[in-house]
């Protein structure tokens, strides 16, 4: 196996090869920083280029693309609170907060680094645990992703600032609005109001543009008028490059615990980045020493949205390169990429093959490391747009949501579902009903629905729903968590008041 | 000063009925998380209704007249900018737009410097990515149907 790692790596460092990865991550942070371009986008559409490139070389540049597009996407998302693909949505509660105290470059460095580290650490479980660890993949059932998506709902207790109860209101009609469009099962068309276009669901880009980036420029740009979208000017430094990235090599827990998650929800297959970044966002704020810094701009929110969701993209390869399952969409290109390139997923991409696979696991490998160099020096140009006077950026923020909404299924409806949305998302927040547990619900819906109808319908074949949905090894796992998820505020107030308790003891004494 | 939570649970209520009525022709599978759904924005609903008599949260929707307009017209450019798209096309509707817009959101008062300053920037940016969007991506933009042979 070493040899082939060997092999893999002399053939990353071919001139032509990392070359070809350099451009592939530039194109990658494109796709992934404009709403409405994605990772799977991005593939699809060089997929045909790579054809006529040696299988090597086609497959170094498609790693370079998706790693690349795994941190591309944080940085309108800490810039200006749109996330560039639904897997950054948890990197925006802080990161956005980040930017509104001038600190941009701070959020971005951290979102570079974590992303590479992320990388990194799921690209070493793939290259050296990829088949035990595909089997494990298969024990992912309906339950687990049911459980799975309830886990990642808990969040909402997270980030709910202020009403409990009306943040759970808006989750639950995030879960109501995921249902817009066929039935997953059955076939039902639900919710569509004579919407045709409406038959496949609520584009989560479009939800996530409306009820993040529209009422930002509404309520800030537009009704206060401020002059620049942040208060305070950003003034980039390589100073904040070396304490931003030895901050969180000082935070190994952090690191690795958000990769671990990453890593774990990247190979069930299916699950994708959304939910990875969502749950280690939730684990970072519950374990952290001061929970309350979270939400209002801190580095370890960006991180351990980052390194999760970076860590999935490896991840997802494990059952797709091993069994043939995307764990992905663009895992499901490179699929298709593979085949192109006539390798059929199994033991012989490890044998007969191995050269080409472990050229491809190491050319992610050494996409990662090039995100840290790209994203930090990159973070001088990237945090200096913040600067631009509102009134240049603001209709170039708008001209580019209404092209990225239409871009997605070439729809006009896209684009005035976002306007709605962007209008409701506004009212939302001016009632403190915070938009965020909404689009919760809507990402993590179709999963809850699937899990909850399918585990129903096996359940009732093998006797006892409930039975099939809680006794099962993963399945009991991921309750408890959600039950110490759900139960942590209760658990966390009960601490501050000993805590106090205590310390007026201790004053009372002295 | 509104009363927050009264409104979003009257508001949520009224959602519940609507997704009820329209939702009673489904098949068990095509319904059943629809109804689990159904019951517990009902429930949360109730309880937000209670709060809101009890122990409201108010809120003052706008600081003053200058924040109301401001959003209220940004809005109104922006729905009338979607509704020309169709008829006009994506390029002309966008130059016009992105031109009015900046001009709107300047502090200073209209001069010539600003609409010459303002239309370069709009003939830049909307034709930059219209040639990326429309010829290296392939995605059809609306050509407007006033232009339609």
């Amino acid at each position: 196996m070493f040899d082939s790692i060997f092999i893999g790596l002399e053939q990353v460092f071919h001139l032509q090869n990392i070359i070809f990865l350099t451009l592939g991550v530039f194109m990658g942070i494109i796709f992934g920083a404009l709403p409405g371009l994605t990772a799977t986008m991005g593939l699809a559409l060089l997929v045909p280029f790579t054809f006529t490139m040696a299988p090597a070389t086609g497959l170094i540049m498609l790693a370079g693309i998706y790693v690349g597009a795994m941190y591309g996407d944080s940085i309108p998302a800490i810039l200006i609170n749109t996330p560039g693909t639904p897997a950054a949505i948890a990197t925006t509660f802080d990161g956005f907060p980040l930017s509104q105290k001038g600190m941009a470059q701070h959020g971005l460095v951290a979102a570079a680094f974590s992303s590479s580290y992320g990388s990194l650490t799921a690209n070493i479980v793939l290259a050296l645990a990829a088949p035990p660890l595909a089997l494990a993949s298969l024990m992912f059932g309906p339950p687990e992703y049911f459980w799975l998506a309830i886990f990642g709902l808990t969040i909402i207790s997270t980030i709910s600032s202020g009403s409990i109860f009306k943040d759970l209101l808006a989750g639950t009609l995030g879960l109501m609005l995921s249902t817009i469009g066929m039935a997953p099962i059955g076939g039902d068309v639900r919710l569509t109001f004579g919407f045709t276009d409406l038959q496949g669901g609520i584009a989560l880009i479009v939800a996530l543009i409306g009820f993040f980036c529209l009422p930002e420029i509404l309520n800030s740009v537009i009704g206060q008028r401020k002059r620049t979208y942040s208060a305070v000017s950003v003034k980039p430094s390589f100073k904040v490059i070396r304490e931003v990235i030895s901050e969180l090599i000082r935070k190994p827990t952090l690191m690795l615990r958000s990769s671990a998650i990453g890593t774990i929800i990247g190979f069930a297959p299916g699950a994708g980045g959304n939910i990875a970044s969502m749950v280690s966002y939730n684990e970072a704020a519950r374990w952290d020493k001061n929970p309350e810094e979270f939400g209002k701009g801190t580095i370890k929110g960006v991180a351990a949205s980052e390194a999760a969701n970076s860590a999935m993209a490896p991840g997802s390869l494990i059952p797709l390169l091993t069994l043939g399952i995307p764990g992905s969409p663009p895992a499901a290109v490179i699929l298709g990429a593979l085949m192109l390139h006539g390798m059929r997923p199994g033991a012989e991409m490890f044998t007969t093959h191995a050269d080409v696979t472990f050229s491809f696991i190491m050319g992610l490998l050494v996409a990662a490391f090039l995100v840290t160099f790209i994203g930090s020096f990159g973070s001088f140009f990237f945090a200096r747009i913040i600067n631009i006077p509102s009134r240049f950026l603001a209709p170039a923020i708008l001209f580019m949501t209404v092209l990225g909404s239409y871009a997605i299924r070439n729809s006009m409806l896209d684009v005035w579902i976002m306007f709605v949305f962007g209008i409701i998302g506004y009212i939302s927040s001016k009632l403190k009903f915070h938009p965020a547990p909404i689009v919760l619900g809507l990402i993590l819906g179709p999963f809850a629905e699937e899990g909850l109808v399918q585990s129903m319908l096996a359940g009732g074949a093998s006797g006892s729903v409930i039975s099939y949905m809680v006794f099962r090894p993963i399945s009991l796992i991921l309750i408890f968590m959600c039950l110490l998820s759900a139960l942590w505020p209760l658990f966390a107030a009960w601490r501050m008041k000993k805590r106090q308790g205590l310390v007026s003891q201790e004053d009372a004494n002295a | 000063m509104l009363n927050s939570d009264l409104i979003v649970s009257i508001f949520c209520i009224l959602l519940g009925v609507l997704f009820y009525s329209v939702t009673r022709d489904l098949s068990q599978l095509g319904g059943v998380f629809i109804n689990y759904l159904l019951v517990v924005i009902g429930f949360l609903s109730v309880v937000v209704f209670i709060k809101g008599i009890v122990k409201p949260e108010r809120i003052q929707f706008f600081r003053d007249h200058v924040e109301r307009n401001g959003v209220i017209s940004g809005i109104t450019i922006l729905g009338i900018y979607l509704g020309f798209m169709p008829f006009a096309g994506f390029l002309p509707s966008s130059y016009v737009f992105y031109a009015v817009f900046n001009l709107y959101l300047a502090d200073e008062r209209l001069s010539r410097k600003n609409i010459i300053q303002s239309t370069l920037l709009s003939a830049v940016v909307v034709t930059l990515f219209y040639l990326v969007f429309y010829h290296v991506l392939q995605v059809p933009l609306p050509t407007g149907s006033w232009f339609e042979e």
